[in-house]
């Protein structure tokens, strides 16, 4: 298989416009499957193209095993791309569509035909050859646009927001075959998606992007427990913030003093974060504070307070039954295990006030 | 409330209808009228000059008149030939210009130029430029590619109808590849994408994803360009011979005969490209059609 290494890649469309993708470095593992992680017109797109030899970077090299291919056509690459709108080819039936590859490669018919069938089977839709393109459901397209990319064996498979326009029921049921089909194949494949829970769920390793910038590349669980950036934190969502001074392992802030072994700082201002599912409500001693119980909600399989603790509002997530031991308007102690805080530089432009992402 | 909407649905129908009514009325008058005051006098009916016996005289002479054959031959010829290299050229231009002009404003300014030029103009363009005496045949003798202006090859008057089609194919270029520009910029570059990335080469990906996708519309435009040239007057008037003629050039040779008897055998020959034009028409819609579907 193939490890893909992007090198400063950079893409300018227009001079007066910043970088759609700007000086990124990636090294892709080969046969794992790398998620492309961002906002709407964060430069996924664009670095999907220029790797399947589609754009031409404006900077930088991209690198198959150690060897630049920039000098190499697309169609010579093995980087195959599946578009985030399908693109089946509209005059073609279903068989036409899966084969069009091998055809490309002038394989001979019969099997071509053969290998389409192992193609349908494999993503369950055996007995669909004859049908054309807009007979199909979008979750049918999709899968039919995975077998036509599938067919030809790619080195490298670019799948590009494979699951966006579907429904959730679907979009469940594609994430599983997706990652069945890439763990069976071992293909090198590059996931975009700007949903960062589709990311954790079927990636590797996540890299997430801003305005075309790498900001940070990692396992998935990383991105919620060791986020480079209040940035980061809050494009995952759901991390309490609270600024502070950080200084010889413990955090002054606003509403007390806490241990916190784990920082990206190693002295000056800093933002205590700390998940909602860390905070340990009804707990005193070390690192723990007072607070008050403002509001409550019972979500089945788990509870959900906000707490005030001083000037500030902090969520925190327990068991279900936690519902019943405080109400509304109690003081409570609130305990903040010190290492579930993660300790980040205030490097946003706007301090963040301690809130909810 | 259903019935009120039924019959509200209906009252517009009917204003539309009668608001339609003038134009409809016009077309069917001068079209289907004329066609068939001319298919009449074709079958030797035309009082005014004392023809009243209906017979097929007419068609019977002009399929027998070898001169009438040869013409039709030509003017075969002239659409077919105008029309396929005005619509390769026009979809060779069409895809060059394609990464220029993402603003179609320009492109639209670029081809009406020579689209607002007429015929006529064109047509004296071409006698200017390539006559043995024009400015074509004086500059290579010029430049002693040929020794004297009459050694220049025949391309007006000839009997390959060379001007002719020079003349089609520079007028409708632009007709033709202003379609297929505007359906190439709003089909997209991604179809194309997906092909190269399955591995198609450049000439593949054209030749598989992209023709087949802006097909439709060259056909449309090429129908239109083929049904224009087939009954076109004015051009192989200019510039054709004057035996054999094309069609149209023949057919008012015939009408302006001072043998009246001429006369129904010319409008046998305006059925005749009529009837060939639409046949050949529907023809090449079907063959469009099958290949689309391929
Ligand atoms: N062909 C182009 N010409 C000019 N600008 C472009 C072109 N393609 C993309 N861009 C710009 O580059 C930036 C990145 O676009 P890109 O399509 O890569 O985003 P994306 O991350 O894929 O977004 P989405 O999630 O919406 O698909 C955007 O600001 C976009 O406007
Ligand atoms: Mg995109």
């Amino acid at each position: 298989m193939t490890q893909v290494t992007l090198s400063g890649l950079t893409k300018i469309f227009d001079q007066k416009s910043p970088p759609a993708v700007d000086n990124l470095d990636l090294e892709i593992e080969s046969g794992k499957l790398t998620a492309l992680l961002g906002p709407s017109g964060c430069g996924k797109t664009t670095t999907m193209k220029m790797i399947a030899g589609l754009l031409r970077p404006t900077a930088g090299d991209i690198l198959f095993d150690g060897d630049s291919i920039l000098s190499i056509k697309p169609e010579e690459r093995g980087a195959v791309m599946v578009f985030q709108n399908y693109l089946l080819f509209p005059y073609m039936n279903i068989a036409d569509n899966i084969g069009f590859g091998l055809k490309m490669r002038k394989v001979n018919k019969k099997e071509i035909r053969s290998r389409v069938q192992d193609m349908l089977d494999l993503v369950q839709l055996p007995g669909f050859e004859d049908r054309k393109p807009n007979q199909l459901s979008g979750g049918q397209q999709q899968r039919i646009a995975l077998a036509r990319a599938l067919i030809v064996q790619p080195n490298v498979l670019l799948l590009d927001e494979p699951l966006s326009n579907l429904d959730a029921h679907l979009r469940d049921e594609m994430r599983v075959l997706i990652r069945r089909i890439q763990t069976e194949m071992g293909i090198t494949t590059v996931f975009v998606t700007h949903d960062q829970e589709e990311a954790v769920v079927l990636a590797d390793k996540v890299a997430l992007l801003f305005d075309g910038r790498l900001q940070q590349f990692d396992a998935p669980d990383s991105f919620y427990d060791t986020p480079n950036t209040v940035d980061i934190a809050t494009f995952f969502g759901g991390t309490n913030f609270i600024p502070g001074y950080y200084l010889d392992g413990t955090i002054t802030t606003d509403i007390g003093v806490f241990d916190a072994p784990n920082s990206l700082v190693p002295e000056g201002d800093a933002v205590l974060s700390i998940r909602p599912e860390a905070v340990d409500l009804g707990e005193g001693g070390e690192n723990s504070v007072s607070g008050t119980v403002l509001s409550h909600v019972y979500a089945g399989r788990y509870a959900r307070f906000q707490i005030r603790i001083g000037d500030i509002e902090i969520e925190a997530v327990t068991e279900p039954g936690q519902v019943k031991l405080f109400a509304d308007g109690d003081n409570i102690p609130v305990k903040f295990d010190p290492d579930k805080i993660w300790v980040l530089g205030p490097n946003t432009a706007e301090q963040p006030a301690a809130t909810t992402g | 409330m259903n019935r009120f909407r039924l019959s509200e649905r209906g009252a517009e129908r009917l204003s539309i209808s009668v608001l339609l009514a003038p134009a409809v009325a016009v077309i069917v008058l001068l079209f289907l009228g004329g066609l068939a005051s001319g298919f009449l006098r074709s079958l030797n009916y035309f009082p005014l000059i004392g023809l009243n016996d209906f017979n097929f005289d007419a068609y019977f002479a002009i399929f027998t008149d070898n001169g009438f054959l040869q013409s039709l031959v030509l003017t075969f010829h002239i659409a077919f030939t105008s029309t396929l290299i005005a619509s390769i050229l026009a979809v060779a231009s069409a895809l060059l210009l394609r990464p220029a002009f993402r603003g179609k404003r320009i492109v639209h300014f670029f081809f009406s130029l020579n689209l607002t030029i007429p015929h006529l103009v064109g047509a004296i363009g071409v006698l200017y430029l390539f006559q043995n005496s024009g400015l074509v045949s004086r500059i290579m003798t010029g430049l002693d590619i040929i020794q004297r202006p009459a050694d220049f090859p025949a391309m007006v008057f000839d009997p390959w109808a060379i001007g002719i089609i020079i003349q089609y194919v520079w007028k409708e270029i632009p007709f033709i590849g202003v379609i297929v520009l505007a359906i190439l910029l709003s089909v997209g570059e991604d179809y194309e994408s997906v092909a190269r990335s399955l591995g198609a080469n450049r000439w593949q990906a054209f030749r598989q994803v992209t023709l087949p996708l802006i097909m439709p519309g060259v056909v449309s435009a090429s129908v239109i360009v083929f049904a224009f040239t087939f009954g076109a007057f004015e051009i192989p008037y200019l510039l054709g011979r004057t035996f054999p003629a094309a069609l149209p050039v023949l057919a008012y040779q015939s009408y302006t005969d001072v043998d009246l008897a001429a006369r129904p055998q010319a409008m046998a020959m305006a059925m005749v490209i009529a009837f060939i034009s639409t046949l050949l028409i529907m023809a090449y819609m079907k063959l469009s059609r099958v290949y689309i579907r391929e």
